[in-house]
Parts: C-alpha cells; sequence; structure tokens
C-alpha cells in the first residue's frame, strides 16, 4: 500500500483542482477550508514517504505493468522525496497567506481560478519530481509552465500582459530546445527511460560523441532559460514586478527550484562523471554561476522597486545553487540541495512580508520604507530576519548554506571560488541593509509612538511569522535536515 | 560528390535543423506578435518531423496490423511522442493568441517596438 | 449569415461530421487516429454551427454550465478507470491484469479499456474547442459585423 503513496498524492491534487469548479456555487469558505484538508493530507503522507525510503531504499513504480523498455515509470528515491515534502510545506504556508490577501492579491471573482491553477501547477511538479522518464518530464514541465504564466497574469492590468506574453515566448524556447535533446537522445539510443538510456549511454559515447554532446549543450540551454540561470534570465524580474505577492512567492521559491532539480537529474543520473569530465562541463558551469552571482547583485543595486530587486536577488542565489551542482562532488551537491531549502524559505518570507507592506500602506519603491518598523513591528522583523540569511549572518539558515558551499569548493583545491562566494555576500549587504536600517531607525519627526501590533488579516500573520521560525531554526539547528541531505547526496554515485 | 550523396540521404534530418533554426530567428528578430507565435508553431513541427525521420524504415508500411508475417512495421513510438507534442504546442499557441488579444485591446498596437515605448511612457508618468 | 442556401448546406452535413468524428473515436486502437483527432472533428462541427448560425443560438446549445461538467466529469472518469485498475490489480491505469476484456487484435470490442479512455479524451477535446473558440469571439461582437451575431 505504500508503494502507491506517489501516485496517491499526485490524484489528491487533481481531484481538488477539478472539484473546486463544481463547488462554485456554495460559500468560497468551503472551498478555502478543503482545499486545506488535502494539502495537509499531502503533507502527511510525503512525511510517510521520506521514513520509509531512507530505510527500505527507492520505490519504483511502473504505469499499467507494462514493463520500463515500453512504458513510463515512477522512480522515487530520497532527493525526490525531501524535494517532495519541501514544495508542500511551503506552498501550505503560502496558501495560508493567500487565504488572508483580498485586495493586493486577486479579485473576489477571480478567486475560484486561482486556486484551481495552482492545484494542478502542484500536480504537475510532484509529476516532475518523480518520473524517470525524459519525455514525461517534458509533458509536466509544459503543463507547469502555461499553468505559472497564468497564475502571474491573474490581475487583469495593463501591465501583466505584456511580460507575459514575453514570459511565454521565452519558457517555449526553453521546453522546445529541450524537447530537441530528448529527440537525439533517442535517435542515439532507443529508449527514454533514465535507467535505459544511461546504461546505453555509458558503453556507446565514443561512437556518437557529436550526437550526445549536441543533445546535452541544447537541454543544458533549454532548462536553464526554465531555471532562470544567468544569461537567461530576463524574464524572471518582469514576472515579478506585475504579480500577486502569493504567486511571485510561488514562482521565485518553488517553481525555479524544480527545474535544478531536473538537471541534477540530468547531469548525474543520464550523462555520468565520465562524459562530464570529457566535455569540460565542469568549467563552464563553474563560469556561468560564478558571472550569475555576481552580476545579478550588481542589477540588484540599480533597482527601485522592491520586487524588481528581490527577483534580481533570487537570479544571484541561483548561482549559487549551480555552483555547489558544479563541483561535482556529494558535499557541493548537499550544499546546492541545502540551499534550495534554505532559499526556498528566505525568499518566500522576503516576498510575502513586502506583500503585507503593499498591502497595507501601498507603497513600492524601496526608499518608502522609513520608519515602518514602528507601525509593523511583526512584518520587519521577518524581513530582517530573512534578509540577514541571505548576506550570510550566522545563526540564520544561509550561514549555513554558505558555509559548506566554502568547505565543499576547499575540498576540491578549487578555493579562488570562496572569493567569489564572499564578494557576493558583500554586494548582497548594500542593498539590503539600507532597507533594514531605514526602517529601524529613522521615524517620522514628532510622531514618536511605541511598538503595536499591526492590523492585518491573521492568515497573512501567522504565515510570515512560521516562515521566520522555520529560518532560524534551521540555522540553529541544521542537522535536522543535513544528515538526510548527505544521505541522499551520497546516493547519487559522486566523490 | 559524396558530400551531394551524403546530402540527399539524410535530407530529412538536414530539413529539420534548418526548420528549428529558420522558427528560431523569426521569433528573435520580427516585431509582430503574430509572427513571433508562427516561429514558434514552425520550431515544434521542426522536432516532430525529427522524430518522425528516426523511426523511419526503408521500404516499411504503416504499423497496423497485417495478415502478411514477414512485413517490416516502421517504429509507432515515434508517433505516439509526436502526438503529445502537438497537443502541447496547440495549446501554446491558443494561449498566446489569447494574450494577443488583450494587448492589442488594451494597447491598440502588435508591435514589439511601439509597446515598448508605450509602456516606457506608462512608467514614467507612475 | 443570412444565405438559405448555406443554412441548408449545414443543416445535412452537421450530422456527418460528428459521425465522423464518433467513428475515429471509437475505433482509436485499429486505425489511426484516437481521441484527439475525434475530438477535433465534433469540436469542428460545432465551430461550424456557430459560424452560421450566429453566437447566441449556439450559446444556448452549449451553455458554459455544460462545459464545466463536459471538461470536469471526463478527467474525473480518466482517474476512475484508472482507480479501478489500482484497486483490482497494483497499478494504475493496468489494462489486461485489471480484468478489462481483451479480445482478438483487430477487433472492434478488444483492448480493454482503451475505448473507454478514447471517449473521455473526445469528449474534453471538443467542449474545450467550443469554449475556447465562444471566448476569443466574445469580444468581436459590436454594431460593425452584424453577421455573427
Amino acid at each position: 500500500m505504500i508503494n502507491q503513496l506517489p501516485i496517491i498524492n499526485m490524484l489528491i491534487f487533481l481531484a481538488t483542482a477539478l472539484i473546486i469548479p463544481l463547488l462554485s456555487k456554495r460559500t468560497f469558505k468551503i472551498t478555502l477550508i478543503f482545499g486545506f484538508i488535502m494539502l495537509l493530507c499531502v503533507v502527511t503522507s510525503s512525511f510517510f514517504l521520506i521514513f520509509h525510503i531512507a530505510e527500505h531504499g527507492a520505490i519504483l513504480y511502473q504505469f499499467g505493468g507494462h514493463d520500463s523498455k515500453i512504458g513510463i515509470e515512477f522512480k522515487v528515491d530520497l532527493m525526490a522525496a525531501i524535494i517532495g515534502l519541501f514544495v508542500v510545506g511551503l506552498t501550505t504556508i503560502i496558501y495560508i497567506y493567500s487565504c488572508g490577501d483580498e485586495t493586493e492579491g486577486v479579485e473576489q471573482k477571480e478567486y475560484g481560478r486561482y486556486y484551481i491553477l495552482l492545484f494542478i501547477i502542484l500536480f504537475a511538479i510532484l509529476g516532475i519530481i518523480y518520473t524517470n522518464d525524459l519525455f514525461n518530464a517534458y509533458v509536466f514541465m509544459e503543463i507547469i509552465s502555461i499553468t505559472t504564466c497564468s497564475i502571474i497574469s491573474i490581475k487583469r492590468k495593463k501591465e501583466t500582459y505584456a511580460a507575459s506574453f514575453r514570459y511565454v515566448m521565452l519558457n517555449e524556447i526553453g521546453s522546445l530546445s529541450y524537447l530537441f535533446g530528448v529527440a537525439l537522445i533517442y535517435m542515439v539510443t532507443g529508449y527514454t527511460n533514465i535507467d535505459w538510456v544511461s546504461q546505453s549511454i555509458q558503453s556507446i559515447w565514443q561512437l556518437y560523441s557529436i550526437n550526445i554532446i549536441i543533445a546535452l549543450g541544447f537541454m543544458i540551454v533549454g532548462i536553464g532559460i526554465k531555471a532562470a540561470i544567468f544569461p537567461f534570465h530576463i524574464w524572471l524580474p518582469d514576472a515579478h514586478a506585475s504579480a500577486p505577492s502569493s504567486s511571485s512567492a510561488i514562482l521565485s521559491s518553488i517553481i525555479v527550484k524544480v527545474y535544478i532539480v531536473v538537471l541534477i537529474k540530468l547531469l548525474f543520473k543520464v550523462f555520468k562523471l565520465d562524459i562530464l569530465n570529457h566535455f569540460h562541463v565542469s568549467t563552464i558551469l563553474v563560469i556561468v554561476a560564478a558571472t550569475g552571482m555576481i552580476m545579478g547583485s550588481i542589477f540588484a543595486i540599480a533597482q527601485k522597486d522592491i520586487k524588481r530587486m528581490l527577483g534580481y536577488s533570487s537570479i544571484s542565489q541561483i548561482g549559487y545553487i549551480v555552483m555547489g551542482i558544479a563541483m561535482f562532488s556529494s558535499l557541493g551537491l548537499a550544499s546546492a540541495m541545502f540551499h534550495i531549502i534554505s532559499h526556498g524559505l528566505m525568499k518566500a518570507a522576503l516576498f510575502l512580508s513586502v506583500g503585507i507592506v503593499i498591502y497595507k500602506k501601498k507603497i513600492k519603491k524601496k526608499n518608502d520604507f522609513e520608519g515602518l518598523a514602528y507601525e509593523m513591528p511583526i512584518t520587519m522583523s521577518v524581513f530582517t530576519i530573512a534578509a540577514l540569511g541571505m548576506i550570510g549572518i550566522p545563526l540564520t539558515s544561509g550561514f549555513i548554506s554558505k558555509l559548506t558551499l566554502g568547505m565543499a569548493s576547499l575540498d576540491h583545491r578549487q578555493g579562488y571560488l570562496i572569493i567569489i562566494v564572499v564578494l557576493s555576500g558583500l554586494l548582497n549587504v548594500i542593498y539590503y541593509l539600507p532597507i533594514i536600517i531605514s526602517s529601524f531607525l529613522k521615524s517620522e519627526p514628532n510622531t514618536y509612538h511605541p511598538f503595536k501590533i499591526e492590523k492585518v488579516p491573521w492568515p497573512m500573520l501567522t504565515s510570515v511569522i512560521l516562515l521566520g521560525i522555520g529560518i532560524l531554526t534551521f540555522g540553529i539547528f541544521p542537522n535536522l535536515i543535513m544528515n538526510m541531505i548527505t544521505q541522499a547526496a551520497e546516493l547519487f554515485g559522486l566523490i | 560528390m559524396q558530400i551531394i550523396q551524403a546530402f540527399v540521404d539524410h535530407i530529412n534530418f538536414i530539413g529539420a535543423v534548418a526548420l528549428f533554426l529558420i522558427g528560431l530567428h523569426t521569433v528573435v528578430t520580427k516585431k509582430n506578435l503574430i509572427k513571433r507565435i508562427m516561429g514558434l508553431n514552425i520550431m515544434g513541427t521542426s522536432i516532430f518531423l525529427f522524430l518522425v525521420a528516426i523511426g523511419n524504415v526503408t521500404g516499411g508500411v504503416p504499423p497496423i496490423l497485417q495478415q502478411d508475417p514477414n512485413v517490416n512495421y516502421i517504429n509507432p513510438i515515434p508517433s505516439v511522442l509526436i502526438l503529445t507534442g502537438i497537443v502541447v504546442v496547440v495549446s501554446m499557441t491558443v494561449y498566446s493568441l489569447s494574450l494577443t488579444i488583450k494587448i492589442y485591446e488594451m494597447y491598440g498596437t502588435i508591435n514589439q517596438d511601439e509597446l515598448t515605448y508605450l509602456i516606457r511612457e506608462e512608467e514614467i508618468h507612475d | 449569415m443570412d444565405d438559405r442556401i448555406v443554412k441548408s448546406i449545414t443543416r445535412l452535413v452537421i450530422p456527418f461530421i460528428q459521425l465522423y468524428g464518433i467513428f475515429i473515436i471509437l475505433h482509436g486502437h485499429i486505425t489511426p487516429g484516437g481521441g484527439f483527432s475525434g475530438g477535433t472533428l465534433i469540436g469542428t462541427s460545432l465551430i461550424l454551427y456557430t459560424l452560421v448560425f450566429g453566437l447566441l443560438p449556439s450559446k444556448k446549445k452549449f451553455s458554459h454550465r455544460m462545459s464545466q461538467i463536459a471538461e470536469s466529469g471526463g478527467i474525473v472518469i480518466y482517474v476512475g478507470i484508472g482507480l479501478i485498475g489500482l484497486f483490482l490489480s497494483g497499478q494504475f491505469l493496468t489494462n489486461l491484469d485489471a480484468g478489462f476484456p481483451i479480445g482478438e487484435p483487430g477487433e472492434l470490442f478488444s483492448a480493454g479499456m482503451i475505448p473507454l479512455l478514447m471517449i473521455t479524451i473526445g469528449i474534453k477535446v471538443a467542449s474545450t474547442m467550443v469554449s475556447l473558440f465562444h471566448l476569443l469571439i466574445e469580444g468581436d461582437l459590436d454594431a460593425d459585423h452584424p453577421g455573427i451575431r
């Protein structure tokens, strides 16, 4: 029975997305509570999955009982289970936030559509994490692309349409490029299943080296466009500037990370280390990641709109994750996975607290944050904790991931990368610290009032407080998840 | 002579790659929004042509069961992959076209240069 | 449109188009085609009806509520058929091991659950095409185009 849990999780989300339109005649609170109960069911079943897989090994699930050479197969190993739990848990917290957001988010009659799209996105994310088949990953990738584009442009304002058109164009070029790579691999091996493909490629890659290098190039470019790696990042800031806050949080914390998981599976399970070392992929990825870390921060300093600034900051943090992957060692991979989780928490906390500020005060420029901490203490405290985590101050989870990344780069005699990590941290200081200082230390003249709890709807405050507690917990006790992440990273067979 | 022989033997693959590049060039350089959507369709079609050319067997018949025991069928798996791909490309085209209609209602133009100019104007007045 | 020839020919031709679409859906496991192509044919016949007779009579025949039920119901039945396989034998979407009757290859009543899945896909594709066409053409109604009203 526990072997059926992955498919039951996905079907719960699909069934919820289909039942919501039929419930639209009743009051809306029933829909919200129903969705929340389904999310909690999937969170508990993901917990069970992690403990079961840590003891017994990966779950192999063939659809319809067909053999894996001709059918579709799901392979749920430890990394997939951990990222699955992270995605569903973070979405539950953002769901709690969006229940209370009435004006800056979506309008009242659009509510049903927003939640249908959200559950379809979750269904497709679980599918792309669990799958063991390259073409199946393409299908789920397209589902995520179109529904994400709809969830960003759900406010019917003028500037959302042009931004989402550019988003669709770039993402489709990425998907079609990935599909071309899959077609080239099918031409060489005749399978699309990951296990059979890697077995075939390992024995014959000397004969077909041109096909394999072109396929590798197309697939890395395609996934790079969708994961906002540095030269292909153009769509991300525009998409953030015009979206509601909960959609921005989902886009920047969850969806971009899922494509990095696909990149990890592609590099380390299909093309294993012999091929990658022969074509110097490690050097190329390190250069791309290092450039992204620095240039993302430099662009962020110049922005005036706060959501665009947070978007460019995401690009530089994704550079960290790709640098961890590009080390090709299990400590680097463990640091990349830990940073996926910790950056997700921190970026969601930043976007949601900015969303509360916009809801209450209707400001958007980053220079208008003066004296805000006296009126909204809880929001600005969580913003401060998350921003310090981005910089890398100890006691937050951002410090642990930078530390692990530094240890991984020293292990591999590439110590010059530490300079780039530290430089990027200093650049982060330049644009986060003025906001914190101006909100806590300057106040309007002639009005000194003590701290008071702000009057915003309680779901928004609860979700932000939960995220702040999460960042501090993973900073002080990282071994809660670091042991399991290290165990998952060693299963990939890197040194 | 060798080169021309190799070119004619692999004409399907060369055509697919040429179509992919033509589609990519259209998306990147043209200014009209509808021409860019057509460019995406051309890119998708080129990949389907590539998949069909992979699955071809010289002297094969369509993969429908026949009574004759020694007849070569062509590979049916690329056809299945192409069917899924066509559905995906069609749904993406429909979505982009409805976005184009909304952009035309809001801004009055579907030329990318004029759109950028109008958006900058609004940002300055904001 | 006001032309009597076009209207009478359309009234004659639409049932045959729909019959051909149903033939392609039901023979999805024997001949090329299946759910997607057959659903497109049925959707195209309803779009032809919209173009000839106007938007309002077509919306009476195929309203928004019906398209909601068709789309949701189609996927729910698909998932239900898959779950029968899950409960009876072991994996989702099982065909032979779950007891669906598999006849001779080449007959109409064969291949287990595949014709049932094709029918649900056909219904869903037809409903999607028609509702998208109605949505895209609604914005075009104004006094300059009396024909499409």
